[in-house]
């Protein structure tokens, strides 16, 4: 093997595998067939299997090159995205729904994108109130309401 | 003849000013409804119930069937130019339509898709208006076995949705897990749920959509240092070469979709994928598709809004829903006072006449308003991606959030986000896994009550005609590369 395997793909291809795994592993404790029927652990028991021959199908080809390598690309602003959508969600029940999501617009417009700051607020702030009217006014969802009430 | 004329009355009947503003209004609101991801049909006409109680049962069932119909389309747009879809009946129309968005050919795609769901539209209400009283018959000799057999001819699908055969059928495989999470419908014990009380409801279509294809489309998308391209918004009008790939798709989506949509709990979603996969397998060159084949938007999306006509067709018929969305009209109609059934068409036949007439007029409605507004739509599309994708991920958080009035969907979404993201930076195609979480509980419920039905014995697929015919296409689907390999080797 003289050929590079991407981090990425390896850790799909193995998390796939893993997965499987784990679905056999949970399958074999819940029954599997009584008389002439398929039990609840039935199916997943055999997608499992399925799952991880076909990742483990995948890490071969990858191992012996048969995949295209593909051009890595910087991950480091998807990363930053990741972490601002998980405060965001932490946000929810702390501060509530709609100043969780206008911090969520302001962060990626203003900090991450450094768009000028008063259009951002503004672009945030309307795009929230707009969220807020049709799910919360119109349609009545209940969303996760904070110290403010919203 | 006497049909003619009973479409004449139905067509006098809903061209009154009042029901003609309830179609105009059930089609709008339908397209925005099916914009929003996390909001279906059938619970915005759940919402509007109380607020028709004591209006005419014909105006509101009209505006009913518009926001069904028109919710088929709007989920369309999202599809196309952000690549989300806003309905699990457009997945399969993000897969070359928001390609055709990235080619500077958005306005055709959402263009094609207009005129192919006003042709499925209006062929569906021809189908409904003709042959709903001997196709619902039909449609309640679907038992399990053919079922399972549907179900195993859209899971051929898998492995001809994404680029690499081996990294659909993984992904594939893995929706049909993520499936088993929750309760066990046949014995009622949790299963996969790792201790988690808001997994027992199992993991939702919208969560695994929106996360795929929203928030992977948008990591993979705001990469660090990269070019914001202003793409083009082009023509809305399909030129003469694009209508001679797309008609045919058109006509073959409206069959696919209308007969699949009689059957209950089939859909608009299976017929999406069916007519997809449908079009990839009669293409002469398949490699086109998932690269921007205009067939490849304009089948599915005429098969999922001929469903959507095809779906009343035992609710009209039989008073048995096809869909979620007429249940929820079916409890409609009997809040009004009237009874659906075998005698639907004989005592309210004003009702239903008006109803499909009404059909006929909100397609016309969607083509006209959606043709001029296509562009303006795929203007969206001129916007930088840096003022686009945090509004985005707003949407898609909201609509997750909404959906199931739940915050851990929202760390789900993200979750999922993140892996659609490494999906889509190494080629793993994600559309094979929805397909398996909408299709794998299906299959499996469907083959536990066959096998039930059987004592254990296999051969109940072979012997009914229906699953036997299922079986045998589901076989020279997934052989048919094989046999015209060998049939190429042959001629040469």
């Amino acid at each position: 093997m003289n050929h590079r395997i991407a981090p990425g793909e390896l850790i799909l291809a193995l998390f796939f595998a893993l997965l499987g795994g784990l679905w056999v592993v949970a399958a074999l404790r819940m029954p599997l067939w009584q008389g002439f029927i398929p039990q609840s652990g039935f199916m997943p028991l055999w997608y499992g299997i399925t799952l991880a021959g076909l990742a483990a199908a995948i890490l071969a080809r990858l191992w012996l090159g048969k995949e295209q390598p593909r051009q890595e690309e910087p991950i480091g602003k998807a990363l930053v995205v990741i972490a601002v959508i998980a405060a965001t969600v932490l946000g929810f029940e702390l501060i509530g729904f709609a100043p969780s999501i206008f911090l969520l617009l302001l962060v990626l417009f203003a900090a991450v994108e450094r768009l000028p700051l008063a259009r951002s607020a503004a672009v945030a702030a309307g795009v929230t109130a707009v969220l807020f009217l049709i799910f919360r006014t119109w349609l009545r969802v209940s969303l996760p309401v904070g110290p403010l009430g919203i | 003849m006497e049909l003619l004329a009973q479409l004449g009355q139905g067509f006098v009947a809903a061209a009154t000013p009042m029901n003609l503003l309830m179609c105009l209004l059930g089609v709008v609101l339908g397209q925005i409804i099916g914009v929003l991801p996390g909001i279906g049909p059938s619970a915005a006409i759940a919402l509007l119930l109380p607020l028709t109680y004591g209006s005419s049962p014909t105006g509101a069932v009209i505006m009913f069937a518009g926001i069904y119909y028109g919710a088929q389309y709007g989920g369309t747009l999202t599809s196309v130019l952000i690549n989300v879809p806003g309905e699990s009946s457009s997945v399969m129309t993000t897969l070359d339509g928001y390609q055709m968005a990235l080619q500077g050919r958005g306005g055709v795609a959402l263009g094609i898709a207009a005129i192919g769901s006003f042709i499925a539209g209006c062929l569906g209400t021809v189908g409904l208006m003709l042959l709903a009283p001997p196709l619902s018959k039909v449609a309640l000799a679907f038992g399990p076995p053919e079922y399972c057999a549907l179900v195993l001819l859209g899971l051929t699908a898998l492995a001809a949705v994404g680029g690499s055969v081996l990294k659909g059928l993984a992904t594939g495989t893995a929706g049909m897990l993520l499936g088993t999470i929750g309760i066990d419908p046949q014995v009622g014990v949790p299963r996969f749920d790792f201790g988690q009380l808001w997994l027992l409801d199992g993991v939702d279509f919208i969560v695994l959509a929106v996360a795929l294809f929203g928030v992977g489309e948008v990591l993979a998308s705001c990469r660090m240092g990269a070019a914001d391209p202003i793409l083009n918004v082009g023509r809305v009008l399909p030129n003469r070469e694009e209508w001679r790939q797309a008609r045919m798709a058109i006509l073959r989506g409206s069959g696919i979709g209308f007969l699949i949509g009689i059957l209950p709990a089939a859909g608009a979603t299976i017929a999406s994928f069916v007519a997809y996969i449908a079009e990839k397998k009669v293409a002469k060159d398949p490699s086109r598709f998932g690269k921007g084949a205009i067939e490849g938007v304009a089948g599915p999306e005429s098969a999922n809004n001929a469903a959507s006509a095809g779906a009343m067709v035992p609710m009209f018929a039989l008073g048995v829903p096809g869909s979620n969305t007429t249940a929820v009209m079916l409890a409609a109609l009997i809040m009004f006072g009237l009874r659906p059934g075998p005698d639907m068409f004989t005592t309210n036949a004003s009702l239903v006449w008006a109803v499909i007439a009404s059909m006929f007029i909100g397609n016309l409605i969607l083509l006209v308003l959606n043709l001029p507004l296509a562009g303006l739509f795929a203007r969206l599309l001129q916007i930088r991606y840096r003022w686009i994708y945090p509004p985005i991920l707003a949407i898609c958080l909201t609509g997750v959030v909404s959906h199931a009035n739940n915050v851990e969907d929202a760390w789900l979404m993200l979750a999922f986000g993140a892996l659609g993201w490494l999906m889509k930076r190494y080629d793993w195609s994600a559309a094979p896994m929805i397909l398996g979480l909408v299709l794998g509980p299906i299959f499996e419920n469907s083959l536990r009550q066959s096998l039930t039905l059987s004592h254990g014995s296999g051969t109940i697929f072979l012997t009914r005609p229906i699953s036997a015919v299922l079986f045998a296409l589901a076989v020279m689907a997934v052989t048919a590369p094989l046999w015209s390999r060998i049939f190429r080797a042959k001629t040469v």
